[in-house]
């Protein structure tokens, strides 16, 4: 129950983050010199058209009523219209995030089930050949350009081994399968369309292991650190000497107790991921959240940024909210 | 690694021989963006005309002579056309027998609704069809039009895309009183030879071809726009084979998909040009003979051969090459620091201190930003060189707030009024043209004057003149005249590029074989 009531406190603590976000990305948003209203009605068009168009949408009133309005709708669910294609946001933001979101937690999987065997295998086999292996990829992922990297996995497995599709998610004939989540490998299964999933998941691959490529690297050498610190307490030492077998000590012993920090940096790498999958959208031409937003900011289509702003800080707030309870659960010492 | 091992055999048991997706039957084109709307009457922009364009009839067209673009036009949904003696009154003849794809016919009420309808969202498009101040059906196949005042370019105008003919039955999707843009903004209805019928964001946009079009059916039966943001992944799809045609593919990768004996490499001479505004307001700019040592400093030669590779040339007066108006024999700077350096002594102005902001728009700029610096650094001019986002400086544009800008401008209808009464005019000044602030008493009549003509040997007259005292005067330096490339599959037949219809496809025509 506790940890219930401790959700709930940290969920009302969100509220005023969020708000705070919203604030300062708005202020932020309309710092930036430049006229969205030219921008709608392109370079070339009178001054009377661009002052038509700043009443339409508003621009014309001052910060705190635009802002004061924005609330107004948010509150609604309605994050406004789209400066540059004339379409609610939220409209977009459905067309996008499910992408970006299907991208994000591919690579997570990807790096859990990667990074840490690999870590841990580092950890227990130090100093030989696995844990020489495993810096090896550590250090490649770390100091690798993802946009190099990129263009080298298509030029290796699309341009030359014609393994696995360049772009997008589906193959540009295929009609994006029916269904609730956006996530197409969710909706291809659910669907029973096993051609389809597999398509989905073939063009998933690449970008998926493009992006999870430097988070991959930091958790195999954080686990592996956590562990060797694990393995080096007495309680362990104990666990051997009571004669348990050397897979249960490490499994069951040390595994959970250095899971702690790997949490931690499995949090933030999720947040990072989400927001960091502009390079790898643009490289695997990845229809998410990357390009519209860049898009975004290069038109100052305030309502989309606002809405790419205020999901991003969501999410951020949801997965560490999702850490800290995970801490909780994991380390019931941990005091909250 | 057990786990490595995994992972390989995932990647095996996916490994399917990649689709090529283009058949005979379907041509994909790959493009750097998405678009945003598919209304006529909204969009402004190119890349959203590209898949707009095909979809709809317009009064007249752009005339293809001998497999070549030509800027001048020819009917379309007009038979023929009559003005009256001053110029004010113009009266179409509409063709029979064209209808969209419910059966409404395209008559004069249709043309009437459409170009009333982009009037009246005032965006973009309203601009450049603005002359019109009423229109009147006389009956079902004549449309009787009337000007604010005579407009040379106006037949021009009706070739645009704002001009596109809608299905007048489009009104009754309106939400309030949005004159259906919200359907219109992700439907087409026209009667052009194709139709948009899927468009997935941020993946593909598909157009599949009418085969009943009154103009004759399409060769081709589907067209797949891919949008891919990169140019490296447009290079290696179109190598493939997964798509037929790549745009915007960077310079310095053409010369490698030159050697690939499946890919052609076109070139056209376009209508874009890119140029330097130079503040004319500006303190330090103010007297023409600094902005003539300016144009005599920068190395015209260098940077075309250099940064672009060869895919441009030195622009001659404001007017392009390809457009009527234009000029072989006009003035033009060359290379000459002695000569740069003497002027600047005359005007009192060395030890010259200026600034140059460009944006990241164009790929080419970082590098020719850096040339001028040097050619300018030749005659004893420091520049400095300020990087901004596209926004920002077209804020700093828009007030004046700058001393030298790199800019880019094609027309949006082929008239030499996009050039030399956009950059020239006064009344412009700011992002709508004269983005130099431009402003002589003598040329501002010439181009008016000009603009409001439409016998064409009088309006050369008048430009020419024009002409003369602008390259004088060096409020822009004007750098070149680029090309337009398109690579695409040697299998590819049919293609004209036009250089008016700068994105837009002539995809009735192409086939693949």
């Amino acid at each position: 129950m506790r940890i219930l009531a401790y959700t709930f406190r940290r969920l009302l603590a969100a509220i005023p983050v969020l708000l705070g976000v919203s604030v300062l990305a708005f202020l932020i948003s309309h710092a930036i010199p430049g006229d969205p209203a030219r921008l709608i009605v392109g370079p070339k068009a009178s001054r009377e058209a661009v002052e038509a168009i700043r009443k339409e949408h508003g621009l014309d009133r001052p910060l705190p009523v635009q802002y004061l309005h924005f609330l107004g709708g948010l509150v609604q669910g309605d994050l406004g219209q789209s400066i540059r294609n004339h379409r609610p946001v939220t409209e977009d933001l459905a067309d996008y995030f499910p992408a970006t979101l299907e991208l994000t937690l591919a690579s997570l999987m990807l790096c859990l089930t990667v990074g840490i065997p690999l870590g841990i295998l580092a950890a227990v086999r130090r100093n030989r050949f696995a844990d020489h292996a495993a810096r090896v990829v550590s250090v490649i992922g770390v100091s690798t350009p993802v946009f190099w990297l990129g263009l080298m996995l298509l030029l290796l497995f699309y341009r030359h081994l014609s393994w696995l599709p360049g772009s997008g998610r589906l193959d540009v004939t295929s009609a994006p399968p029916a269904g609730m989540t956006g996530l197409y490998v969710v909706d291809a299964l659910f669907a029973g369309d096993w051609a389809l999933l597999r398509e989905a998941l073939s063009h998933l691959i690449l970008p998926a292991f493009c992006l999870s490529y430097v988070y991959l690297a930091i958790i195999t050498r954080i686990v592996r650190s956590s562990m060797i610190a694990v393995l080096g307490q007495d309680y362990i030492t104990t666990a051997r000497a009571n004669g348990l077998s050397a897979a249960r000590v490490v499994v069951k012993h040390a595994f959970k107790n250095s899971l702690i920090p790997t949490v931690t940096i499995v949090g933030l790498s999720l947040g990072e991921l989400l927001g960091g999958a502009i390079l790898t959208e643009t490289i695997f031409a990845w229809p998410g959240m990357g390009k519209y937003v860049v898009d975004s900011v290069n038109s100052l289509d305030f309502p989309a940024i606002m809405g790419f702003t205020l999901v991003a800080s969501t999410a951020y707030v949801a997965i560490n909210l999702g850490v800290d309870v995970l801490y909780a659960f994991l380390n019931p010492r941990i005091r909250y | 690694m057990r786990i490595w091992s995994l992972l390989c055999c995932l990647v095996m048991i996916l490994a399917v021989s990649v689709a090529h997706a283009a058949d005979k039957d379907t041509l994909v084109v790959s493009v750097p963006s998405d678009i945003h709307t598919l209304d006529p009457g909204v969009s402004s922009d190119n890349y959203d005309w590209r898949q707009i364009y095909p979809c709809y009839d317009r009064l007249v067209k752009y005339k293809v002579e001998n497999g070549k673009g030509s800027t001048e036009v020819e009917p379309m949904a007009a038979e023929s056309w009559t003005v009256s003696p001053d110029g004010l009154v113009w009266t179409f003849k509409i063709k029979k027998g064209i209808a969209f794809d419910d059966g409404t016919p395209l008559d004069a009420e249709a043309v009437r609704y459409s170009l009333d309808r982009t009037l009246a969202i005032g965006k973009g498009p309203a601009d450049n069809i603005g002359a019109i101040a009423s229109m009147k059906v006389v009956d079902p196949q004549t449309l009787e039009v009337t000007l604010k005042n005579p407009y040379g370019p106006f037949l021009q105008t009706l070739a645009t895309d704002g001009a596109s003919i809608v299905n007048p039955k489009v009104a009754a999707k309106a939400t309030g009183d949005d004159k259906a843009q919200a359907w219109l903004a992700e439907h087409v209805d026209g009667s052009g030879p194709f139709k948009v019928t899927e468009w997935t964001r941020g993946q593909s946009c598909v157009l599949e071809a009418k085969p009943n079009y009154w103009g004759g059916a399409p060769k081709i039966k589907k067209v797949i726009i891919r949008f891919m943001p990169e140019s490296a992944d447009r290079r290696m799809a179109l190598e493939k084979g997964d798509v037929d045609i790549a745009e915007n593919i960077l310079i310095d990768q053409l010369p490698a998909l030159e050697k690939n004996p499946d890919i052609v490499v076109n070139r056209f001479p376009a209508q874009m040009t890119e140029y330097v505004y130079v503040n004319c307001q500006n303190k330090k700019l103010a007297d023409p003979r600094v902005r003539q040592a300016l144009s005599y400093a920068v190395d015209y030669k260098g940077i075309i051969d250099q940064v672009l590779q060869g895919n441009g040339m030195q622009m001659r007066g404001p007017i392009p090459q390809g457009m009527w108006g234009h000029r072989e024999d006009v003035f033009q700077y060359s290379q000459d620091a002695a000569k740069a350096k003497e002027l600047l002594k005359a005007a009192g102005a060395e030890n010259l201190e200026l600034t140059l902001i460009y944006s990241e728009r164009r790929a080419t700029w970082e590098q020719i930003a850096q040339v001028m610096q040097a050619n300018l650094a030749d005659i004893g001019v420091k520049l400095k060189l300020e990087l901004m986002s596209n926004p920002t400086l077209r804020d700093k544009i828009d007030k004046g707030d700058f001393e030298l800008c790199l800019g880019a401008w094609s027309p949006d209808f082929a008239d030499p009024y996009m050039f030399m009464n956009f950059w020239f005019d006064s009344k412009n000044a700011g992002l709508p043209g004269n983005r130099s602030f431009y402003k002589n008493d003598k040329v501002d009549e010439l181009v008016r004057k000009a603009a409001g003509l439409s016998d064409v040997a009088e309006r050369k007259k008048l430009y020419s003149e024009a002409q003369d005292i602008i390259m004088k005067d060096a409020p822009y330096i004007f750098l070149y005249q680029i090309q337009t490339i398109v690579p695409m599959r040697k299998d590819v037949k049919g293609y004209v590029f036009n250089p008016m219809l700068e994105s837009m496809y002539n995809f009735e025509a192409i086939s693949k074989n």
